[in-house]
């Protein structure tokens, strides 16, 4: 029971953004996706989410997601995307309720409110979505997100959470939070897939991570395995040293020494 | 509405505001008929009508003409044309992910307009084996047939990678109601008398021509339109939060988008076939609604055909009184009340609208 991705390609016109990336993700892990800007990151999500067209062939749960109906596929995974604007003025609370609607826990009225209180969010449940500030939006998606697959396993099925960016306008206390969340879903033995920017948080907290570069997988593997000099001075172009401190006098704050 | 607070104990549940809206919106609709039925241009009076039935005595030739074959038509008309309107003009704003989006005023109206025209100026060409098939239902057929091209022409022009913009749609809307405003005038330069008589209502709308054959040709068209949209509602709040997300939340965007297109220009084309080009209210009506209990689509568009019928009925009422025994056309009535509530918004969300 895993998600995977076999041989991806996708092209934009004559340009190829994935040249046959292949991906596999297993509950209970937290998979990454890494590289620099158009690489393919989002791509590759979008592919395995089917919302654009690609070649090769995407399985979730050992189902080719092109069988399965828009609401099946809903039932097993959830997908947060990078951004989201919303076209009228719901609030909170309301955005989250469309999220448990689109699950199986749709019968379950308290969870919206369980989901707000996860992402920290509980007192915002009656603002309008469209005054938030992007990181508050971007926590009540997740919160939507979550909403839908509340249970990481149902039925003996893991579940899935497909997540683009999840932390790209959050503070670093609310990323590591949001983390946290992706973590105990997956210890919960849901499986998540993510694609992140930042490096040290995905160190911390990726058990498998995927670096792509020019639409192609440099590496995949646990993060000793490819979070190394020479792989991340491939992808992203220039002299990177892992684990190397600063010079002396410079401040340097990682999320790896945070306390709650 | 105890069941509902049970199931949905939140801080702000206008779900269970929208909900009793709806018995409300029911209880007004009532009421507005009975208004309607006793107003018009005559003395004759449902109450006196009423009296009189309940002593016994017979209604006159009079009384019964005016009850059954004026006032009523005409107020059954209007409440399916108030409910046609509004809610397709819901459903073009859930679908077009806008609130600004109506078929009055992107040109969809004056698509449908320009397929009954057409009907009526050409449609003698036809063989006779179709106009036999269609009957009195031509107009309207005609009409929707005109109404869907532009819905489709609009979204496709307006509409790029599941992102609508707002300006492009506007500006589509203008050009696409100037065509077919345009190619309407051609066909009224070449209609006969007889067509010119027909055509003339059209410019301003007006509920003056009801009868129960237009009641006929235009209902079941309008019904089927409205309980379409009806379930709408969840595949439209999940496309407010983009259209990549709605199929995430397990909704078939595609299957769901075309079923509310051809919703929205059977409302619009039936609505245009019987009562001509009534504005404003589209836009208003779902806009009023939202503001007393919220988006969510799945009570708004049940609310919204109530509230339009209860609206044009009583702009009907107005039409008639204001300058009786003459009366006004309705859609003066809807502009002048429907125009600077649509300012109002378009006010309200300056800034909002990315143009």
């Amino acid at each position: 029971m895993t998600v995977r991705a076999d041989h991806i390609h996708v092209a934009y016109g004559q340009y190829q953004a994935l040249q046959d990336v292949s991906l596999g993700a297993a509950p209970g892990e937290v998979t990454a996706i890494v590289g620099p800007n158009g690489s393919g990151k989002s791509t590759l999500l979008g592919a395995m989410t089917a919302s654009l067209p690609y070649t090769g062939r995407v399985a979730l749960n050992g189902r080719d997601i092109t069988t399965l109906k828009p609401w099946e596929l809903a039932a097993e995974r959830a997908v947060l995307p990078q951004a989201s604007r919303l076209a009228f003025p719901f609030t909170v609370l309301e955005v989250v309720r469309i999220g448990l609607q689109a699950g199986t826990a749709g019968d379950r009225p308290e969870v919206p409110m369980q989901a707000l209180a996860r992402v920290g969010l509980s007192s915002y449940a009656g603002r309008n979505f469209q005054d938030l500030s992007g990181g508050e939006a971007q926590r009540v998606m997740l919160a939507r997100v979550l909403a839908q697959v509340w249970h990481p396993v149902e039925d003996g099925q893991p579940r899935w959470l497909l997540l683009d960016e999840p932390v790209s306008s959050l503070d670093i206390a609310h990323q590591l939070q949001v983390m946290q969340i992706a973590r105990d879903f997956a210890q919960g033995g849901g499986g998540v897939i993510a694609v992140m920017h930042d490096l040290n948080l995905t160190a911390l907290y990726a058990d498998r991570v995927a670096v792509l570069c020019a639409g192609q997988c440099l590496a995949f593997g646990s993060p000793p395995e490819v979070l190394t000099d020479d792989t991340l001075s491939r992808a992203y172009g220039c002299t990177l040293r892992v684990s190397a401190p600063p010079p002396a006098g410079v401040p340097f704050i990682l999320p790896h020494a945070a306390t709650a | 509405m105890a069941a509902i607070s049970d199931i949905a104990p939140s801080p702000t549940d206008r779900l269970g505001r929208a909900r009793a809206l709806h018995w409300a919106l029911t209880a007004a609709l009532l009421l507005t008929a009975v208004i309607s039925l006793q107003v018009g241009a005559t003395d004759v009076t449902l109450s006196a009508m009423l009296g009189k039935l309940a002593q016994g005595e017979p209604l006159t030739q009079m009384e019964h003409v005016v009850l059954w074959d004026i006032r009523l038509p005409r107020l059954v008309m209007g409440l399916l044309v108030g409910a046609a309107l509004a809610v397709s003009g819901a459903a073009m704003q859930g679908l077009f992910r806008n609130p600004l989006a109506d078929p009055g005023i992107v040109g969809v109206g004056a698509g449908a307009g320009l397929g009954a025209i057409l009907a009526i100026v050409l449609g003698a060409l036809l063989p006779a084996w179709l106009i036999d098939l269609t009957g009195n239902h031509l107009t309207p057929v005609a009409a929707f047939l005109g109404g869907w091209g532009s819905t489709l022409l609009l979204y496709r022009v307006s509409t790029r990678h599941g992102r609508t913009s707002v300006a492009t749609m506007l500006l589509a809307g203008i050009a696409l109601g100037a065509l077919a405003g345009a190619l309407s005038g051609i066909l009224v330069y070449i209609a006969d008398d007889r067509q010119l008589r027909d055509l003339t209502f059209w410019g301003l709308g007006s509920l003056a021509g009801a009868s129960w054959a237009k009641v006929l040709t235009a209902g079941p068209m309008i019904l089927l339109a409205v309980l379409t949209s009806l379930t709408l509602g969840r595949g439209l709040n999940g496309l407010a939060l983009g259209e990549a997300t709605a199929a995430h939340i397990g909704i078939d965007v595609q299957r769901m988008k075309s079923i509310a297109i051809l919703a929205v220009a059977a409302a619009t084309g039936a609505a245009v076939a019987v009562s001509g080009g009534i504005g404003f209210v589209g836009i208003v009506v779902p806009h009023l609604l939202r503001l007393a209990s919220g988006p969510d689509h799945r009570p708004l568009i049940l609310n919204s055909a109530l509230l339009g019928a209860i609206l044009l009925v009583l702009a009907d009422v107005i039409a008639r009184v204001v300058i009786a025994p003459a009366e006004l056309p309705i859609g003066i009535v809807t502009a002048v009340l429907g125009a600077p509530v649509f300012l109002w918004i378009l006010l309200k969300r300056r800034g909002l609208v990315e143009l």
